[in-house]
Formats: structure tokens, C-alpha cells, sequence
């Protein structure tokens, strides 16, 4: 059992070093630096030499990064290139704003989900399920951004009840931002929810076919209660996963609905720091998300490892 | 975002597009367009002028803008100034009239010594700044020698800095301004009109980059660079006040949500946003927005490097030119809405335009690349998504000067580093210019030998001795006359393939009365709202 843990620890940490290198690679090899993108093209040479040797980017590149890996260790992510302001407290307060989303879209999307899963499963082969699996299949096959765009459409164009857009800024208060939240996670709670459903219908039905769910009917038991007290833990557990892997998605399909919604979130952050070469910006970024990745996974195992006492016997043998 | 402002005085403009995700932002624009065609028809005819009345007195004019770099500036001399807002804050010494002439504005009235080198301008009395100091001649004194200063490195130093230095702007008196030039220049006034020129109070260096007072119908309440900023009436401003109590900005990076802003009513203009086609039509046919038309706002171009081969061969340029049909790229790049560039890039509402041009000949231009031994020439043609017309005006002139037996290669590059990377470096690419600027600081600076913005590397003496001599003559029509040679001279001789002028096509809400735009800038005084019945 510990030495599971630690072996998803080891691996985990080597996911985030892993990523941190590539994207300072992948910022290496985009044409342009910052010095040209902030200064324009009117600037001279010299000016665009002062603002590099200023900035550091005259040293090598492996210098640099060893130097951000050595500040970011002690929890410095140093500062914007283009803005000067500082890289943590910035990137904090768009993760701010995008956690509300994440949150609202997770809450929706899972009740949404087990609900409707659930219906279908029971009603496997049935209008219902064949309702829900249809809606679903078309849910997961339409990007994010066509279905923000069919909202904004029919909640802010047609019926004007809902923002089309963010007009606030990162450091607006949460209770201005919240008018806006509900679209773009609505956005992606349709497609999240899409994915859990099928998960959700097939536990349902595995479950539903297993034999305490006869001993239970033989005791009499009404379906919804079976459902809810038996069936529904049980089905749960592989959903789990599911929705890890769900939550670690919304942090990049985010960065989609946040550009079509102007939502002041990481993802809006993450493609001003594309645009300007801003790398501070971008590696601090890079690292988070997969940070967010590897500990949605590892809570995702350890959980199912704790609700399910089969596979933790299971670990303990092979390990 | 890809902020490529360094394209100095009105270089093509909306420096700065969103455009990573522009292909979302056209898939979307699609689907409205499906979605509103039940009710429009599908081939809903974009409107082409804005409303005009009287507006209600008062009102908020909500803006939105793609953002700039967070090293944006309210200092009109910078090349990284936020021009949205340097109309409506400051004022110029001489502005551009609708009909193209040069207009008072701070200036009442100029004149020059007989050979053309000493200027003197007459200042308008009574005209205060945002924090209540009266302006006078010192301070337009400041703002021309800070102009050519190199410390400020401002674009239009460019143009001023051969004409004059620091040493040579005096205030003789508290209303007047005398200009000593080096050399005769009867244009000169014509090169104030730029949008670096706005005039700043005495001193104000340091702080104008964030402090914005100026002399304009509004003063600054708040401004974040890249960000949300917000203007109030002047009540003291010399023209009056203006109709609007305030103006908002907002930074809406992605050009579909802005489009989605104004069709749900959230903003109601969208500023630096010369929309598409498909998009424009979608607007169009709300009941909530519609489209403001800037005809001839700007002109593509097709820059050959006459640096670089195989262009350094006048012979090559010439069959390059005579190659293409501009009424078929017109009617494909543009869909018909502009007008045929013939390679002038002057624009045919200018009052020194010429109708000059050379017709179209495949066979010749084969004939022509056979004496240049450049038989079967291949060439790769630069594009990106960085203005929606691009690639659709490369594959038209591909199309068309495949006829005379040369295959164009189309290479899409990466639109945020476009202007860095690609333009005045490939041999040929796609561009674009902001139209709107006074015929002789075009043509000095975009077409001269040497010039930071000539695109096309082009070096001709004969060109040059046009100018100059332009620049001598006193009289206005004959001026005018070697304005039109120097435009046959480009026609005939220079780098630029110039296939159309387009429109600038502008959203604004149903309830804007009088939008007016001369070249890139709008009337702040007059623009107001419909009263809300």
C-alpha cells in the first residue's frame, strides 16, 4: 500500500518536471521572444538587446530554466515579462475564477450524469436510454466551443438572460463574476456530463444484474431503493475514475470556453502568455495543470483503492 | 495579444487581432449564421451606413477592443500608444478633413515663408487642458521637439526627424508656433495629422503614458493597459461638450465574443475589428446591431522585396503585375465589395488620385519572364490568418497568375508573429494599410528609398526627386501633378502589387447615431445614442 503511494508519488513528480521541460522547449522553438513582441517592431536593435540583457534572455536557455527550477522550488514563479507584476499572485487569481467555473461544472455534471445514468440503465434498451444514450453520443462528438456558441446563442441573443460575455476583469469580486459563470459551464458540463453518463449506465447495469441486487429483490425491496442504498455505491466506484479524468480535462477544455465566454480564468491567462512569450507565466501554468492532472488521478485510485477493499488486497499482493 | 503595433503611423492597422483562435471564431460566426438565416435569408445584404439623427443628450458608449500588451500607453507619441482612446482625450494641431484636406483643429490658421521652409501657426484662444491649464503655444512647442526626440522613439520621428530637430520649434508668443524646417516642405502641416501627433501638455512626458490629459472632448476616469478603461464628458472642451456623458473600453480578446457582445447587447461598437464577411452579414441581419461601412478604409497589398530574388529584376516585378486580373481577386478576396487598386495605392477618394493604370496581359508578362530567364517562375506567396481577406487574395492571385505560367506557392505562417517574421523579410507576402493619411507622408513613407516602413524595399532616384520636388512647389495643383506622376512611377516601376481597396466593415448597435470615421478615428464629439423610447 505505501509503496503504491509512493510509487504514484515518484511518477507523478516526474509528470510535472516532464512537462515543465517541454513547454520551455516548445516556447524556445515559437518564432519571436518577448523583447520583439513588447516592443514592437519600431524599436531598435539596442532597445531590443537592453530589454533582452534586462530580462536575461542573453543567457542560455538551460541557464534559465535551471535558475526558474531553483526559484519555483521555493514557491517563486518570479515575475511577468510583459506586465511585471507577480507571476503567483496573478496566475492565483485567474485560477480563482476558473475554479468557480470548475466547480459549478464538476456539481452540475455529476448529479446531471448519475441521474440520467442511472434512468438509462434501468431502463436499459428502453425511450429513455435510448433518449439519454443518444443525447450523450451527440454531446461527446460536438466541441465545447459549438455548444458555448449554440448557448450564447439561444441564452444571451435570443432570450437575453445570461451575460454572452465577460466584460469584468481577473480581479472583479466572485459575486460580479458569478452572472457569468453559469454559460461556460454549462458549455462544459455538457460535454462532461455526456461522458459520465455512459460509465454511470453501464455500472448500473452490471450492477443491477449482480446477485445481492436479487437477494435485495427477494427481500422485497422497491428498485429505487435498491438503487439508492446497494446499487448505487457500487456503481459509483469505476465512475470515479471517470471523473477524475473529467476534472483534469475541464482545466484545458477550459481554456477554449473561457476565450469564447472573455472569462478572465487561467485559460485566457494561458494564451496572453502564448501570445506575448511570456514564459514565467506560461511554465507556472504548465506546471499547475499538470500538477492538477497527476493529483486528480492519485485522488481517483486512492479513492476507488479505499472504497473498494478488493483492490486494496489486490495492491497488497502484487506489491 | 500579437501586438505588431510597430507598424508606425497607420500601417495595417488592427495591430493586434485575436487570431489563434480566429478558425473558432469563423465556425461560429457559421452556425449564427445558419441560425439566423430563417429569419434574414441567407443572403442578407450587409447596410452600409450608420444611422445619423439627434441623439438623446447624455448616455454611456460601451467599447469593446481586442486587448494590447500590458505595456500599453496613454502617450500618443509611443508606438505602443492605445490609440482607441488618444481621439477622444487629445486634440491635434491640424486634423484630416472628411473631404481629405488638411482641417484646423488646435490650429487656426497656418502659412509659409515663400520658399516653404519657415512655418507659422496661429493657436486657437481659450482652449484648456483636462486638469484646467490653459494651452498655449509651449506646449505645442513640447510636443513637436518630444516627437523627433530619440529618448520618446516615436514613429513619427521617422517622418519629422530629416525635416527638423529639436532646436528648431519656438514659441515666439503665447498663441503662435513657428516651425523652421531644413528643408522647403509645403506638405509640412499635412505631417502633423498623424496620430502621434496629438498634443500633450508642457512637461507632461513622464506621466502622460498613464495621466492622458489632453485637450479632447474626454478626459481619463480610469485605465489599465490591456485592460477595461473609462472616459467622462469634458464640459470645458472648445468645440463644446460632447453628446455622450461616457465612454467604457473593454478588452474582449476573441474577435467572435466580441461579436457575440454586441449582438446581446453588452457593448456597442466594436473598435479595431474589421469583421469578415459572414460575420458582417450576421450582424446585419440582428434586430440589435448592424454594420457600419468606411468605404476604401483600406488597401491590400502584395509587397514584392525588391531586395530579394528573384524581384531584384524590374523585369520580374512588371510580369508579376501584369499577371493577375484585380477584378477577379476583388470579387474573390472581397466578394465584390470594394474597388480595383490597379496597383495605385492611393485611393480613388483621395483629391490627388489618378486614374492611371496598365491593363492586364498574361502574354506579355510570359514574354517578359522569358527575356529575365525566369521561364516556369515559382514563387511562394506569404499568408495567415491575421486579416480574413489574406488568404482568399493569395489564392485569387495564385488562380489568376497561373495563366501566365507562374505557379504560386500559398504558405499560411503563424499570425502572431506575422509582422515580425514574415512581412519585409519573405520576398512576397500579403498585407495591409490603413487608407486615411495625407498623400505625402504615404508616399515619403511607405514608397521612399530607405524608409523604415518601405515594404518593399524599393529604391528609385527618379521617385524620390518626385517627392522632393513636391515637397518645393508651392502651388497646389501642380503639387497635385507630381503626387499623380510619383503614383504612375509606383504603378509602373515599384514592388507593390495593390489588387483593391476594401471597406472597412464596423459593428455597432442599432442605437448609435452619427458613427463617422476619417481614416481610423471617430467623431467623439457628435457620436451619441438613440433615445430610448
Amino acid at each position: 500500500m505505501i509503496a503504491f503511494i509512493g510509487r504514484r508519488l515518484l511518477s507523478a513528480t516526474t509528470t510535472i518536471a516532464l512537462s515543465a521541460v517541454l513547454v520551455f522547449l516548445a516556447v524556445q522553438a515559437l518564432p519571436g521572444d518577448v523583447a520583439t513582441q513588447v516592443l514592437g517592431q519600431d524599436a531598435t536593435p539596442e532597445a531590443v538587446a537592453a530589454l533582452r540583457a534586462q530580462l536575461d534572455l542573453d543567457q542560455p536557455a538551460a541557464q534559465r530554466f535551471l535558475a526558474w527550477v531553483g526559484n519555483a522550488l521555493q514557491g517563486d514563479f518570479g515575475t511577468s515579462l510583459t506586465s511585471g507584476e507577480s507571476v503567483s499572485a496573478q496566475v492565483g487569481l485567474h485560477l480563482r475564477n476558473t475554479l468557480l467555473i470548475a466547480v459549478v461544472t464538476v456539481f452540475t455534471a455529476i448529479t446531471a450524469s448519475i441521474v440520467l445514468g442511472v434512468v438509462a440503465g434501468l431502463y436499459r434498451d428502453r425511450w429513455p436510454d435510448l433518449l439519454i444514450s443518444g443525447v450523450s453520443l451527440i454531446g461527446m462528438s460536438v466541441p465545447e466551443f459549438v455548444v458555448a456558441t449554440l448557448l450564447v446563442l439561444l441564452l444571451s441573443i435570443t432570450v437575453p438572460v445570461l451575460p454572452a460575455v465577460v466584460l469584468d476583469e481577473a480581479g472583479a469580486p466572485m459575486t460580479d463574476l458569478l452572472p457569468a459563470v453559469w454559460l461556460p459551464a454549462m458549455a462544459l458540463a455538457v460535454v462532461m456530463t455526456a461522458y459520465i453518463v455512459r460509465m454511470a449506465r453501464t455500472s448500473v447495469i452490471d450492477v443491477m444484474a449482480g446477485e445481492f441486487v436479487t437477494t435485495a429483490r427477494l427481500k422485497g425491496l422497491g428498485t429505487w431503493r435498491i438503487v439508492t442504498r446497494h446499487a448505487l455505491p457500487s456503481a459509483l466506484l469505476p465512475t470515479l475514475n471517470v471523473i477524475a479524468m473529467n476534472i483534469a480535462w475541464l482545466v484545458s477544455g477550459v481554456v477554449v470556453v473561457e476565450n469564447v465566454f472573455n472569462y478572465p480564468g487561467i485559460g485566457q491567462l494561458m494564451l496572453e502568455a502564448v501570445y506575448s512569450r511570456d514564459l514565467p507565466v506560461l511554465q507556472a501554468i504548465a506546471v499547475l495543470s499538470a500538477l492538477i492532472y497527476v493529483v486528480c488521478n492519485l485522488a481517483a485510485d486512492l479513492g476507488a483503492m479505499a472504497l473498494n477493499p478488493r483492490l486494496r488486497t489486490r495492491e497488497r499482493s502484487t506489491s | 495579444m500579437s501586438d505588431t503595433r510597430g507598424q508606425g503611423p497607420g500601417h495595417a492597422g488592427p495591430p493586434r487581432r485575436s487570431v489563434l483562435l480566429g478558425g473558432l471564431g469563423a465556425l461560429g460566426a457559421a452556425f449564427l449564421a445558419t441560425g439566423c438565416s430563417q429569419q434574414g435569408g441567407a443572403a442578407t445584404a450587409i447596410s452600409s451606413t450608420a444611422a445619423t439623427g439627434t441623439p438623446a443628450p447624455g448616455g454611456l458608449l460601451r467599447i469593446a477592443r481586442p486587448p494590447a500588451s500590458q505595456a500599453e500607453t496613454l502617450d500618443p507619441a509611443s508606438s505602443l500608444s492605445a490609440y482607441e482612446y488618444l481621439g477622444a482625450l487629445y486634440s491635434r494641431l491640424v486634423r484630416v478633413g472628411p473631404d481629405g484636406e488638411v482641417a484646423p483643429d488646435l490650429a487656426t490658421e497656418w502659412d509659409s515663408s515663400p520658399d516653404g521652409t519657415t512655418w507659422t501657426f496661429r493657436l486657437r484662444e481659450d482652449v484648456t487642458f483636462h486638469d484646467g491649464r490653459p494651452f498655449s503655444s509651449a506646449d505645442a512647442a513640447y510636443t513637436v521637439r518630444r516627437l523627433v526626440d530619440p529618448e520618446v522613439a516615436s514613429p513619427q520621428a521617422g517622418v519629422l526627424g530629416p525635416l527638423l530637430d529639436p532646436g528648431s520649434v519656438e514659441a515666439p508668443d503665447e498663441r503662435t508656433l513657428v516651425i523652421e524646417l531644413s528643408s522647403p516642405n509645403f506638405e509640412f502641416p499635412s505631417l502633423l495629422t498623424g496620430y502621434n501627433c496629438y498634443v500633450i501638455p508642457e512637461g507632461s512626458g513622464g506621466s502622460i503614458g498613464r495621466g492622458g490629459v489632453g485637450t479632447g472632448p474626454f478626459r481619463l476616469e480610469s485605465f489599465a493597459p490591456a485592460g477595461r478603461g473609462r472616459l467622462t464628458a469634458f464640459p470645458e472642451h472648445w468645440e463644446g461638450r460632447p453628446v455622450l456623458d461616457a465612454i467604457e473600453f473593454y478588452s474582449v480578446a476573441d474577435v467572435q465574443a466580441r461579436t457575440n457582445a454586441l449582438l446581446a447587447g453588452q457593448v456597442d461598437l466594436l473598435s479595431q475589428t474589421n469583421l469578415d464577411f459572414a460575420t458582417a452579414r450576421v450582424i446585419s441581419a440582428s434586430s440589435r446591431a448592424t454594420i457600419a461601412r468606411s468605404t476604401n478604409a483600406q488597401w491590400y497589398v502584395l509587397p514584392m522585396l525588391c531586395t530579394q530574388e528573384p524581384f531584384t529584376d524590374p523585369r520580374v516585378r512588371q510580369a508579376m503585375k501584369l499577371a493577375y486580373d484585380p477584378t477577379a481577386v476583388l470579387k474573390t478576396a472581397l466578394q465584390g465589395t470594394g474597388v480595383e487598386g490597379h496597383d495605385n495605392p492611393v485611393p480613388p477618394n483621395d483629391p490627388s488620385w489618378t486614374d492611371y493604370s496598365v491593363d492586364r496581359d498574361p502574354e506579355r508578362a510570359r514574354a517578359l519572364l522569358k527575356e529575365a530567364g525566369r521561364e516556369d517562375l515559382r514563387i511562394d506567396l506569404h499568408t495567415s490568418s491575421y486579416d480574413p481577406v489574406f488568404t482568399p487574395m493569395a489564392l485569387a492571385y495564385k488562380e489568376s497568375a497561373a495563366e501566365a505560367g507562374i505557379t504560386v506557392d500559398v504558405r499560411t505562417a503563424s499570425a502572431d508573429s506575422y509582422y515580425t517574421r514574415i512581412w519585409m523579410k519573405k520576398p512576397l507576402c500579403a498585407t495591409y494599410w490603413y487608407t486615411g493619411r495625407p498623400v505625402d507622408q504615404m508616399l515619403n513613407q511607405i514608397f521612399r528609398s530607405g524608409s523604415s516602413y518601405n515594404e518593399t524595399a524599393w529604391s528609385d532616384e527618379g521617385f524620390d526627386a518626385l517627392l522632393d520636388d513636391a515637397r518645393r512647389t508651392r502651388d497646389t495643383g501642380r503639387r497635385r501633378t507630381l503626387y499623380q506622376d510619383a503614383q504612375r512611377h509606383i504603378v509602373d516601376n515599384g514592388g507593390a502589387m495593390t489588387p483593391m481597396f476594401a471597406d472597412r466593415l464596423v459593428g455597432i448597435s442599432r442605437d448609435v447615431l452619427n458613427y463617422r470615421e476619417t481614416g481610423f478615428e471617430f467623431d467623439y464629439l457628435n457620436i451619441g445614442l438613440r433615445a430610448q423610447s
